[in-house]
C-alpha cells in the first residue's frame, strides 16, 4: 500500500523536476545557442568581418561547390581510416584486459589514465617525438640506420598518428564493455566443437562484441571528422579537413554565416550518422 | 593464443604511454634540445616561477570545480529521470551536445553570450567558462549515471515505498548509495572533460580568465619548450594519482 | 554567478588581500614588453596592469568585437585600425595626454592608415622576408628563390594567407593588394606550384626548426628571423628584391574603456625612449620611436634585419584593408591552396 504523497502525480511532478535543470541547460545553453547560429547561417558576411542583411541561402548553396566536397571527402576518408586503425589497434587490447581476470581493473586504468591527461600535451609530446631533430630521428641516426632524418612530422601520417592515438581509449571502453559480459562458455562450446582458437574469434567473438564495436567506431568517427587541433599541429597546415575549414571560417576568413552554415551541416551529418547506427533496442546510451 | 596476446597487450601499452615517459624524462633534461645534458630541474623552477602558469592553473582548477558540481548534481537527477520513464527529445538533445564538434559548440556559445551580454552589459570570464563547460559535460554525467543505474534493480526503490518511505526518502537511502561509485566516476570524466578543454574555452574566456590548456597551447606554438614537458609531467602525475585513488574508491 | 565573486573566491583561496589599486586591461601581441617595463609603469602609478597576449589579429578581433570586452589598451595592425574605427571600437586619442607623441620617427608622425594619429599611436613595426641558412650558396635573395628545387622538404612558408598571397603577388611583380582576380589567381597557382617543394606552413614555430637546421629557408617575419640569428650565427635574412610586405603594430584605446586618461598615460609611457630601448634590447623588435633608437647599442641600431637602410625600405609596401568581394575571393584561394 503506497502512502499518500507518492500517488502518480506526485511522483510525475517529482519527474519532470528532476529533468527540469538538464533542460535549463540544454535549453538555454545548447539549443538557443544552435539557433543562434543557424540565424547566422542565412546572414551575408559584412564589409570587413560580422553579419549584415540580407537574408541568403547563399552559404548553404556553396557548399556544393567541388572545392568543399574534396574537403568533406578527404575529412570522412581520414576519420573513416584512424577509425579502422582504432579497431584494429583496440580490439586485441580490449581481448586482453577481459580475459586479465583478477587484473582487469588495473590495465583498464593504463588504458584511461593517458586519456585522463591533456590533449594538447599528448598531441605535443608527439610533435616532440616526431620532428628532424626529434628523439626517433635522433635514435634512428645514432644506430646508423639512416643518413637523414626522415621526415616523419607535417604530413598525413603523422595527422593520422594524432588521430589514432588520440581516440584509442573511446574504442577500447565499448568493446571491453561488451567483451567482458560475453559468456566464456560460449568459447569453451566453441573449442569442444572443434574450432581452432582463430576461428573461435571471428566467428563467436568479434560477432557477439559488435554492439560494442559499433558504438566505439562512432565514438571515434564522429569527433576525429570534425578535429582540427590534430591536424593543424600535426599536418603542419599542409592539407585542410572540414574542421580546419570551419574553424579559418571564424577566424582569418571572418565569414560566420559561412561557417555557421558549414558547422550545422557537419553537426547534422553526425548526428544521422549516430541514428543509424546506434538505433537498436538496448543499444541506446541515453 | 594467450602469450601473443600478452605480447600485444605489452607492445600497446608501449604505445600508450611511450610519449608521455619520454616527455618526463626530457622534463629534467638540462639541454635545451633533444641532446641528454644531465640531469635539472630547472624547467621545473622556470614553471614554477611562471606567474601566468600559476594563475591559469588556478583559473583551471576552479573552473573544474564548479563545472563538475553543476554538471554532477543536474546530470545525476537528468539520469534518475530517464531511468523512470524515458523522455525522447530531451535524450535527443543530450545526444546533440556529445556529437556536436567541439568547434561549433563554442562559437555558438559565443555567439549567443555576446547577443545576451551586448543587452546585458556582462562581459565574457569564468563565469561564461563554467557555464561552457557545464553545457557539455552534463550528457556525459547522463551516460554515465545512466548505464550504473541500468544495472541496478528498479524494484528495490518500489519496495522501500512499500514499507512506508517516500519518493525522495526512496531515493536517498536505496538509490543513491548504490550509485554513489557511478557518480563519482561520472564527476571524475566531468573534471577531466573541464580540466583539459581547449577549443570551447578559448572561445569563451575573458579577460581574467586564461586557462592551462590555452597557456600551454600558446607555449606550443611558439616552438619547442621545455617547460612545457614540466607542466605536462605534472599534470600527468597529479590527475594519474586522483585517477587510481579514485578508482580505488569506487573498487571497494 | 559573476567575475568578481570569483576573484573574490580565488583571492580567498590564494590567502592574498584583494588588490584595492586601479586597473589597466593591456592586450598586447606576445613579446612586446621587455619584464620590467609592466612593473615599472605600475610601480611609477601605483595601478594594477592586466597584461595578456595574443598570437593573431584575428584572436584579438574576436575579442573586442563585441563592444564589451575588458580590455583597455590593444594593439592591432595598421590595416585593421580603419574597420576598427568604422565600427566605432575606437577611442579617439588626446594628444595633450601623449607629451612624448614627438618621439615616434618622421616617417610614423603621418602614417598613411591614420594621418593625424587621431586614433591610434605605432608601436612596433617589421617586415616580412626570407629567413635562410648560410650554407645556402647563393643565397635567396628574392621571392622566386623559395621556388627553387634545392630547396625542396626544407622550405617552409607561413601560414597565413595574406602573406603567402602576398609572397606570390610580389613576385609576379603585382601589388601586395591586389584585388584584381586575374593577378589572385595567377598567384594563386604559384602558391600551388610550391606547394610541391613545401614542408610546412609555420609561424613563429618555425624559428627552433631553423636554428636545428631542418628548415634551409622559411617566410619569416624580420623579427622573428632576428631572434633565430641570435640563436646560431649561421642564419641570415634577406629583404627579397621584388618587394616586402610592411606592417606595423599600433596602440589603441578602446571605445569601451572606463579608463582613458590611465590607458593615455601608459602609451605615453612606453613612447619614453627609454622604456622603448629597454623593450627593444629585450624582444629585438622594431620600433618606432627615433628617441628610443638613438639609445640602442650600436649593434641594435644598426642591425640591418630590423632596421634596413632607406633604399632598401622603399621596396616595402604596408599592408592595406581590402574589400570585402577582395577578401572572399582569396579566403576562396587560401582554402584552394590548402586542400591541394
Amino acid at each position: 500500500m503506497r502512502r499518500a504523497g507518492t500517488a502518480p502525480r506526485a511522483v510525475a511532478r517529482l519527474r519532470r523536476l528532476v529533468l527540469l535543470p538538464a533542460w535549463t541547460v540544454v535549453a538555454l545553453l545548447f539549443l538557443v545557442p544552435l539557433l543562434v547560429i543557424g540565424s547566422y547561417s542565412l546572414l551575408t558576411r559584412g564589409a570587413y568581418w560580422g553579419l549584415s542583411l540580407p537574408w541568403t541561402l547563399e552559404n548553404y548553396t556553396r557548399l556544393f561547390d567541388p572545392l568543399y566536397a574534396v574537403i568533406l571527402l578527404r575529412s570522412v576518408v581520414m576519420a573513416a581510416v584512424a577509425t579502422a586503425l582504432c579497431l584494429v589497434l583496440a580490439f586485441p587490447a580490449a581481448l586482453f584486459i577481459s580475459r586479465a581476470g583478477r587484473r582487469k581493473n588495473f590495465y583498464l586504468h593504463l588504458v584511461i589514465i593517458p586519456f585522463w591527461t591533456s590533449f594538447l600535451v599528448r598531441t605535443y609530446a608527439w610533435m616532440f617525438l616526431l620532428r628532424d631533430t626529434g628523439l626517433f630521428n635522433t635514435l634512428l641516426q645514432a644506430l646508423g640506420l639512416i643518413g637523414e632524418p626522415l621526415p616523419l612530422l607535417y604530413n598525413d601520417g603523422a595527422v593520422l598518428l594524432g588521430l589514432v592515438y588520440g581516440y584509442l581509449p573511446f574504442m577500447v571502453l565499448p568493446i571491453y564493455a561488451t567483451l567482458e559480459r560475453l559468456d566464456c562458455e560460449l568459447l569453451e562450446a566453441a573449442a569442444d566443437l572443434g574450432a581452432r582458437p582463430w576461428a573461435a574469434v571471428t566467428r563467436v567473438i568479434i560477432p557477439l562484441s559488435a554492439p560494442g564495436i559499433r558504438a566505439g567506431a562512432v565514438l571515434v568517427f564522429i569527433p576525429a571528422l570534425g578535429a582540427y587541433l590534430t591536424p593543424e599541429l600535426l599536418g603542419g597546415g599542409r592539407s585542410i579537413m572540414i574542421g580546419n575549414l570551419i574553424q579559418n571560417q571564424f577566424t582569418t576568413a571572418r565569414d560566420w554565416p559561412f561557417g555557421s552554415a558549414l558547422s550545422l551541416v557537419l553537426t547534422a551529418a553526425a548526428m544521422a550518422l549516430l541514428f543509424v547506427f546506434l538505433r537498436r533496442r538496448g543499444e541506446e546510451l541515453l | 593464443m594467450r602469450r601473443l596476446l600478452g605480447l600485444y597487450a605489452a607492445g600497446f601499452y608501449a604505445f600508450l604511454h611511450l610519449p608521455l615517459v619520454i616527455l618526463a624524462v626530457f622534463s629534467f633534461n638540462a639541454s635545451r634540445f633533444t641532446v641528454w645534458e644531465g640531469l635539472s630541474l630547472r624547467w621545473y623552477q622556470a614553471a614554477f616561477q611562471d606567474a601566468q602558469l600559476a594563475e591559469a592553473t588556478l583559473n583551471s582548477l576552479i573552473i573544474a570545480a564548479v563545472a563538475t558540481l553543476f554538471s554532477t548534481l543536474i546530470g545525476t537527477l537528468c539520469a534518475y529521470g530517464l531511468w523512470k520513464r524515458a523522455a525522447p527529445v530531451l535524450a535527443g538533445s543530450l545526444y546533440l551536445t556529445l556529437v556536436t564538434p567541439e568547434i561549433v559548440t563554442g562559437v555558438a556559445l559565443l555567439a549567443w553570450f555576446q547577443l545576451v551580454f551586448r543587452q546585458v552589459g556582462f562581459q565574457l570570464g569564468l563565469h561564461t567558462v563554467i557555464l561552457a563547460h557545464v553545457s557539455f559535460s552534463v550528457a556525459y554525467v547522463v551516460v554515465v549515471v545512466l548505464a550504473r543505474l541500468r544495472t541496478m534493480d528498479a524494484t528495490l526503490e518500489e519496495a522501500a515505498m512499500d514499507l512506508g518511505a517516500t519518493e525522495w526518502g526512496a531515493f536517498g537511502r536505496v538509490t543513491l548509495p548504490a550509485l554513489a561509485p557511478g557518480i563519482a566516476a561520472a564527476a571524475l570524466l566531468a573534471f577531466t572533460l573541464s580540466f583539459d578543454d581547449y577549443v570551447i574555452t578559448s572561445l569563451v574566456a575573458g579577460v581574467d580568465s586564461e586557462t592551462l590548456p590555452m597557456v600551454i597551447y600558446a607555449l606550443a606554438r611558439r616552438g619547442a619548450n621545455p617547460a612545457i614537458n614540466a607542466v605536462s609531467t605534472m599534470i600527468v602525475v597529479g590527475l594519474g594519482t586522483l585517477v587510481l585513488a579514485a578508482e580505488r574508491l569506487r573498487a571497494r | 554567478m559573476n567575475r568578481r565573486g570569483f576573484l573574490l573566491g580565488a583571492a580567498a583561496l590564494a590567502g592574498c588581500a584583494r588588490d584595492r589599486r586601479r586597473r589597466l586591461n593591456v592586450f598586447n601581441w606576445s613579446s612586446y614588453v621587455a619584464p620590467e617595463t609592466i612593473p615599472r609603469f605600475e610601480a611609477e602609478y601605483g595601478v594594477r596592469v592586466r597584461y595578456s597576449i595574443y598570437e593573431s589579429n584575428e584572436e584579438l578581433l574576436a575579442r573586442i568585437i563585441s563592444g564589451n570586452s575588458g580590455w583597455d589598451v590593444v594593439f592591432p595592425t595598421n590595416y585593421y585600425i580603419r574597420p576598427l574605427r568604422e565600427f566605432g571600437l575606437l577611442a579617439p586619442l588626446r594628444h595633450r595626454w601623449l607629451p612624448h607623441l614627438a618621439q615616434l620617427e618622421p616617417r610614423f608622425q603621418a602614417p598613411e592608415w591614420d594621418r593625424q594619429l587621431q586614433w591610434c599611436v605605432p608601436y612596433m613595426w617589421g617586415a616580412t622576408g626570407i629567413a635562410y641558412r648560410r650554407t645556402l650558396s647563393p643565397p635567396p635573395a628574392a621571392w622566386a628563390d623559395l621556388w627553387s628545387e634545392r630547396l625542396r622538404g626544407r622550405l617552409t612558408m607561413l601560414d597565413d594567407p595574406a602573406e603567402v598571397l602576398g609572397a606570390c603577388l610580389k613576385k609576379l611583380g603585382c601589388s601586395l593588394n591586389s584585388t584584381d582576380p586575374g593577378e589572385l589567381r595567377r598567384a594563386q597557382r604559384e602558391a600551388v606550384a610550391q606547394k610541391r617543394l613545401l614542408r610546412a606552413y609555420l609561424n613563429a614555430e618555425v624559428r627552433d626548426q631553423l636554428v636545428a637546421g631542418d628548415v634551409l629557408a622559411a617566410q619569416l617575419w624580420a623579427t622573428t628571423a632576428q631572434q633565430a640569428i641570435d640563436a646560431s650565427s649561421e642564419l641570415a635574412f634577406a629583404y627579397p628584391a621584388e618587394g616586402f610586405p610592411l606592417y606595423a603594430d599600433n596602440a589603441v584605446i578602446l571605445r569601451e574603456s572606463r579608463r582613458p586618461e590611465l590607458a593615455h598615460r601608459f602609451i605615453d609611457y612606453l613612447l619614453r625612449p627609454e622604456v622603448a630601448a629597454d623593450v627593444v634590447k629585450a624582444t629585438k623588435t622594431a620600433t618606432a620611436n627615433a628617441g628610443a633608437r638613438a639609445l640602442l647599442p650600436e649593434s641594435l641600431r644598426a642591425n640591418a634585419t630590423l632596421f634596413p637602410p632607406p633604399e632598401v625600405l622603399a621596396r616595402g609596401e604596408w599592408f592595406q584593408p581590402l574589400p570585402a568581394s577582395a577578401q572572399r575571393l582569396r579566403d576562396r584561394l587560401w582554402t584552394e591552396i590548402k586542400a591541394a
